[in-house]
């Protein structure tokens, strides 16, 4: 039982963070920084309730935010590079904040002996969960309260007047800007938007662990991040949280028995799924009814191929 | 409406538009031609601001636009289509127009306009210029499946949609067949009947001649004549730039001797 309620926690937090891709990738740009926002939220939210004593809330809250202001940051120079260079400079950024919190001690003396980031040896005793007597149960809860807001806040922003110039600035920038779209808000306004998410989503994990340190952040996660919503199709939302099951639950964990071999069909599979479902998992005509109201649906009947620029 | 003035842009050595000047007058359907290669799209990306002039200057309604951007041009009032169309191609048709509607609704009117209501001002224009176009029956479509007629058609209505009182039409006649050229000429009247400006970059003379008021013709990015479309076409000057003139062979035999 702890095992599943586990995996679903995993699949939460997961979740939670190829969204924050899926908003940068509906403008059109692929960023890798997704981990280090990941990364700005986790040690935020742990520093917040067991350095200063916070409660979860506010922890959260200030820690989605910092990631937030971070991403607004990393998205106005990020307005200069496109394509490859983006991927090129987020991934710089990614590896940036890893060093950092690789090198960050900063610690505080408590009843229970000294705590806070530790360099290399990581934080550890984040433990507001165990403190507080949260079972693994209400913290699944609280994960999926999160996850179902979140999802409900992107596809109304998906519906609303955001979502179509995100959509419209990721189809063809230069056709957007001369329709009066502002690239500049709608990009970064994306960054901002994904960055809380992931610093969300990071504040979460690192109570979750109640030990983190700067190997839980390498570009290994920030691939995860932006093959979540690719691999689900970045149409709906649901395709994200599907390639997550898919990923964590199906060939992580449930292809374990395979012993070894299990990575060599992990890549596989995910090759196969690309074969067969370019348009990832989620794309038309397997769309699902509740994401297509008759008028001014957001998806046509893509029979063919990839989301060109 | 538009002028501009003193006009160009070299790349490298290149000298793609070389200080041209011409106005475009409110109502009229101005052409602008010239042979391939002679600075016209130079000149309309200048205009819209995609290219930063290498000298002079463009002042729409008085204002000098030179320091905007181009969504900020395009919100002043200057709309455009692409010499090789440019849409939203995993976008549906309706939403290729609702986009650039949308963008006109700023805070939580445009917030409104999606979530709460049924018949607004913005789905209304945007329903009549999907009868425009002509697509009420592809709405749903993704504009990259449409015929190459249609994206023409969809491309044209969403320049129309945002509002801008001056269209800048890059070759929208290209690759259409005569039928085709017809319906577009048709199109672009009504779009001059509904008050809009209209600068018409094209190289179909039968279209140009047909339907535009005044004429530009650019030659090696420079202005060789202007004026209604039948004094240009009897212009010795474009008719040499269009067929190659004997006076180009006597340069090229007095340059050969020497």
């Amino acid at each position: 039982m702890d095992f599943y309620i586990g995996l679903l926690q995993v699949i939460g937090v997961h979740t939670l963070l190829g969204l924050s891709a899926w908003c940068i990738l509906h403008t059109g740009q692929v960023s890798l920084a997704q981990g280090g926002f990941f990364a700005i939220g986790a040690y935020t939210a742990g520093m917040l309730t067991a350095m200063a004593g916070w409660s979860l809330g506010p922890s959260l809250f200030i820690a989605a935010l910092i990631a937030s202001l971070i991403a607004i940051a990393i998205g106005f120079p990020a307005l200069r590079v496109k394509g490859l260079m983006l991927v090129v400079a987020t991934t710089a950024f990614a590896e940036i904040v890893r060093l950092v919190f690789f090198n960050l001690k900063w610690q505080v003396q408590t009843p229970n002996g000294p705590i806070g980031p530790d360099g290399g040896l990581g934080f550890g005793g984040i433990r507001y969960f165990p403190a507080n007597a949260w079972s693994g149960l209400e913290i699944l809860t609280l994960i999926w309260c999160l996850v179902a807001g979140v999802m409900s806040v992107l596809w109304l922003l998906d519906r609303s007047r955001i979502g179509t110039l995100w959509r419209a600035v990721g189809e063809d920038e230069v056709a957007a800007q001369s329709a009066g779209i502002n690239l500049t808000a709608a990009k970064v306004s994306a960054f901002g938007i994904g960055g809380a998410i992931a610093g969300l989503a990071g504040g979460i994990f690192s109570h979750n662990t109640t030990h983190i340190e700067h190997g839980n952040f390498t570009i290994l996660l920030a691939t995860f991040a932006i093959a979540y919503p690719i691999i689900g199709g970045l149409k709906s939302l649901l395709g994200t949280l599907i390639a997550v099951i898919f990923i964590q639950g199906f060939l992580i964990e449930g292809l374990r028995f395979l012993g070894d071999w299990r990575s060599l069909l992990f890549g596989a599979m995910i090759l196969a799924i690309m074969l067969i479902r370019p348009t990832g998992l989620l794309s038309a005509p397997l769309r699902l009814p509740l994401f297509n109201s008759k008028k001014n649906a957001p998806i046509g009947n893509a029979k063919t191929g990839a989301h060109h620029a | 409406m538009l002028k501009v003035e003193n006009l160009a842009r070299y790349f490298g050595g290149i000298k793609a538009v070389d200080g041209i000047d011409f106005d475009i007058r409110r109502g009229e359907i101005l052409g602008l031609i010239g042979p391939n290669g002679s600075g016209k799209s130079t000149t309309v990306n200048l205009i819209a601001g995609l290219y930063a002039p290498t000298t002079g200057r463009v002042i729409f309604e008085g204002q000098d636009i030179q320091k905007l951007l181009p969504h900020e041009r395009a919100n002043l009032g200057i709309a455009r289509t692409f010499q090789n169309i440019r849409l939203f191609g995993q976008l549906s048709v309706w939403q290729n127009l609702w986009a650039a509607r949308v963008v006109r609704e700023t805070g939580w009117s445009g917030l409104k306009q999606r979530w709460f209501s049924t018949a607004t001002q913005g789905k209304l224009e945007t329903e009549a210029y999907l009868e425009f176009c002509g697509l009420e029956h592809k709405r749903d479509q993704l504009a990259a499946n449409l015929a190459f007629g249609e994206q023409r058609r969809l491309e044209l209505a969403r320049a129309a949609i945002s509002g801008a009182p001056l269209l800048l039409l890059d070759e929208p006649a290209a690759g259409m067949n005569s039928e085709e050229i017809d319906d577009l000429d048709q199109r672009i009247r009504k779009l001059r009947d509904q008050g809009k400006t209209i600068l018409l970059i094209e190289h179909h003379m039968e279209l140009v001649m047909g339907v535009c008021d005044r004429v530009v013709v650019l030659n090696f990015g420079r202005k060789i004549a202007e004026g209604k479309p039948e004094e240009v076409q009897q212009d010795a000057q474009v008719q040499a730039a269009y067929l190659g003139s004997d006076s180009d062979d006597a340069f090229m035999q007095a340059a050969l001797q020497a």
